[in-house]
């Protein structure tokens, strides 16, 4: 994972790498050159040597013959040796082109000693005369030798003339291919150095992009850097991110959504409540009221008035009281009773009640106000347009696993279509309804209050009748 | 536009590479010619010394004998002096002895110096001498051979080409050397015995030094005294450049029968100019050639002893009119 790291590192290992290589060059050949001219420079200093050498040695004799002491004798020994040694060295230098001149020079070195030998010996025998004409020899010899050196260094100036000119040359062209080698290294090291940061800023920038539009709110974009080094690394922590974020947000903007759903149904619900308790207010007073008209008809003598004011006055606080409790079927029928008193009172004759209730029923709970809306549907449907009048029949009877409920008339029946409707739990829009409370309503209450559909059933044909029938199982499944 | 950007980057890689690489290669070629160093002793060493270093006639001598020592496997130089210097002639052939040359073609130098050089230091270290073009007797030098012209044939040539041109009448001036060399003599003498049979030829001899100045001075005398001169013989053909320029102040050249000999540095060119009428040619690059040859037989052992009196080369007489 430390790729980065590693690309840094194998940069400069390969620049590091170039760089010796170079160095080691440049010093091999250095060493070479130099090489070169310390032996150039040993052929010409070796080649004086000897002259020296020579001309040492006629000094000494010199300083012999004027005085032959003991040490003189030495000294001369001693530089003839030397002149000896510098002869073995320039016979080293011998080359193809040299050899003749170089021969001749050896040889002229060897004369130099066989004359010098000669003195020494016309001395021992103290031949003078021969002995100063062999010195003379010797001086000549010398001089030869030092015009020989000259000639030889001529010579070796010539041979190796080419090769002069080839080092000149040569250094100058190091000078070129350094220059030569400084482009060529700038130009790949650019190249390199721009490679491999594009490598590195090129993830990067997608990164920034990203980053970018994420902070632009954007976060579908997926984010995909294809390096294998830590950008690349980053690059997937960041997309991981980004998705935990958005699911957050969308998790979040449910959650509002939600809440603002709750927030305008707890509205809503305040107002009903404030509507229902407005509404309050005047059936209490007229609830009130009812009773205070009732006591003033029977004072008045009224009776039957005040019993039907009563059972209005009973009627109304019922229905205020009770709608969304459950009552027994008792509280029920009793209510039923009251409505269909105030009922009888409107249609006196026309309304023929006929009840059939089994009063071991009568502990069931049911919800409120669940009975009189289909009586008040009968009323309305078979005893109003009616002039001869109806009959409406209520029933409560006991079954082995339910009770039911059953209220039927005899008017004109109901449509097809409305039946399904009600059943359905659709809004059916009737008119003349005391109570406000629509069929779709009760239906809807009984089902929630029992937990199972099939609480409510409606036989009807045109022309012959409806009937509701409710079914109360005994035991809540 | 990226393509042609790696097209360019490559591109400039490649040239940059290339000029790297030529001058690298320049750098680091290692033909450090070097001449190898020779350990083979066994090559002879012999050296031709001449007084007139770059004469065309001395240029022969040298390219014969080096021709040939390279044939033969040795090891020769040519040394010498320019312009007639003596004393750096006999220096440089003292060098030669001292330096133990195994032999020694050389010009012959009939001075006592020479003589001295070649008879004792010469043979102290018994080196073989050979002269070339000009001998010096073996009983006063001790050379080993001589090789050259038969210089009294070619007096004796001249002498009787000067003849059939002029008649067997006329005043004949005979220029040479105060020194008298042996092959200067030689010739005189070649000369000398023809013209005797031609009592009307009259002779006159003329002597003067090696100096131009003297040359010239010698001319004019000759002049002052026979004004009615009919012919000319250097018989050193060194003298004969000085001697034409100096008649040709005061005459007309083309009448004058002038002959001279090519070993002189000035004899070809005045051939050609028509002021010389005739000339001994003779075999330069022979002489070169058969000197080393002999001298390399000799160091061998193949002819021993060589023949004393010498080996001729071929001469010949050249008319200016031939080369025209």
């Amino acid at each position: 994972m430390n790729s980065i790291q590693k690309k840094i590192l194998m940069l400069t290992t390969v620049i590091l790498v170039i760089m010796s290589v170079i160095w080691l060059a440049l010093t091999f050949y250095n060493y070479k050159t130099q090489n070169q001219y310390n032996e150039i420079l040993q052929r010409y200093l070796s080649m004086n040597e000897a002259t020296k050498a020579s001309q040492l040695v006629i000094t000494d004799l010199n300083n012999y013959m004027l005085n032959p002491s003991k040490d003189k004798l030495e000294q001369l020994n001693h530089s003839k040796e030397n002149m000896q040694r510098a002869k073995m060295e320039v016979f080293q230098l011998r080359n193809t082109e040299n050899t003749f001149i170089l021969t001749n020079y050896i040889n002229l070195i060897d004369n130099l000693i066989e004359t010098t030998n000669r003195i020494l010996m016309f001395q021992s025998v103290e031949d003078t005369e021969a002995s100063a004409k062999e010195f003379s020899e010797a001086m000549r010899i010398s001089n030869y030798i030092s015009e020989m050196t000259l000639s030889l260094l001529d010579t070796e100036l010539k041979t190796y003339d080419g090769f002069y000119r080839g080092i000149i040359e040569r250094s100058g062209e190091v000078i070129k291919l350094g220059i030569w080698l400084l482009l060529l290294i700038t130009f790949l090291l650019l190249v390199a150095t721009y490679w491999f940061s594009l490598s590195i800023t090129r993830p990067v920038l997608k990164l920034t992009q990203a980053a970018n539009e994420l902070s632009k709110g954007r976060f579908d974009l997926q984010i995909k850097v294809e390096t294998n080094d830590e950008i690349s690394f980053l690059a997937k922590t960041f997309d991981r991110m980004r998705i935990n974020i958005n699911n957050l947000i969308l998790e979040m903007k449910n959650k509002a959504q939600l809440e603002h759903e709750l927030q305008q149904n707890k509205i809503l619900l305040q107002e009903s409540q404030f509507r229902s308790l407005q509404s309050q207010i005047n059936p209490h007073f007229l609830f009130n009221t009812l009773n205070t008209i009732s006591k003033k008809a029977y004072l008045e003598g009224s009776e039957e008035t005040s019993d039907l004011l009563v059972s209005v006055a009973g009627l109304l606080r019922y229905n205020l009281k009770r709608l969304d409790r459950s009552v027994t079927l008792h509280e029920e029928v009793n209510v039923l009773q009251q409505y269909m008193d105030i009922q009888k009172a409107r249609f006196t004759e026309r309304l023929k009640l006929h009840m059939e209730i089994d009063d071991s029923c009568l502990h069931v709970k049911i919800p409120a106000l669940t009975l009189q809306p289909f009586i008040e549907n009968a009323v309305i449907h078979a005893i109003e347009p009616k002039e001869e009048g109806g009959n409406i029949w209520f029933r409560i009877i006991d079954g082995k696993e339910r009770i039911t409920v059953e209220i039927e008339d005899d008017g004109m029946g109901m449509k097809e279509d409305k039946m399904k409707q009600i059943l359905e739990e659709n809004v059916v829009q009737t008119e003349g309804h005391s109570t406000g409370i629509g069929f779709s309503n009760v239906v809807k209450r009984l089902r929630l209050f029992f937990g199972y559909d099939d609480v409510i059933d409606i036989v009807s044909g045109e022309g012959c009748g409806t009937k509701v029938v409710l079914k109360i199982q005994k035991i809540r499944s | 536009m990226r393509k042609i950007g790696i097209i360019i980057l490559i591109s400039i890689f490649i040239i940059l590479s290339h000029f790297t690489l030529v001058s690298a290669k320049k750098v680091f070629r290692s033909d450090w010619q070097l001449p190898e160093i020779n350990q083979e002793q066994s090559q002879y060493r012999l050296v031709l010394i001449t007084k007139d270093m770059r004469t065309p006639f001395w240029d022969k001598v040298a390219k014969g004998a080096l021709k040939q020592a390279k044939e033969n496997g040795a090891n020769l130089e040519v040394w010498g002096s320019y312009g007639n210097n003596k004393e750096d002639f006999l220096k440089k052939m003292e060098i030669a002895i001292h330096s133990k040359m195994d032999g020694i073609i050389i010009q012959g130098l009939d001075t006592e110096e020479f003589k001295q050089l070649t008879k004792i230091k010469a043979s102290f270290y018994g080196i073989p001498i050979i002269t070339v073009a000009n001998d010096v007797p073996m009983s006063e030098s001790l050379r080993k051979t001589y090789i050259g012209s038969d210089q009294y044939k070619a007096g004796e040539m001249i002498a009787r080409q000067l003849i059939s041109d002029m008649g067997s009448a006329g005043e004949v001036v005979l220029m040479y050397d105060r020194q008298q060399e042996y092959y200067q003599t030689q010739r005189l003498s070649g000369i000398q015995d023809v013209l005797k049979d031609y009592p009307n030829v009259q002779i006159m001899y003329a002597e003067t030094s090696d100096s131009r100045e003297q040359i010239i001075a010698s001319t004019q005398d000759v002049l002052n005294r026979m004004p009615d001169v009919d012919a000319f013989i250097a018989v050193n053909a060194e003298v004969s450049g000085a001697m034409i320029q100096e008649i040709s102040k005061r005459y007309q050249v083309e009448p004058y029968y002038i002959y001279s000999f090519d070993d002189g540095p000035e004899s070809l060119s005045l051939l050609k100019q028509g002021k010389l009428d005739g000339m001994i040619e003779q075999s330069p690059e022979k002489m070169g050639k058969k000197s080393v040859q002999l001298l390399m037989e000799w160091l061998n052992g193949e002819t021993v002893p060589l023949h004393s009196e010498g080996y001729y080369t071929e001469i010949r007489i050249l008319k200016a009119m031939d080369i025209k």
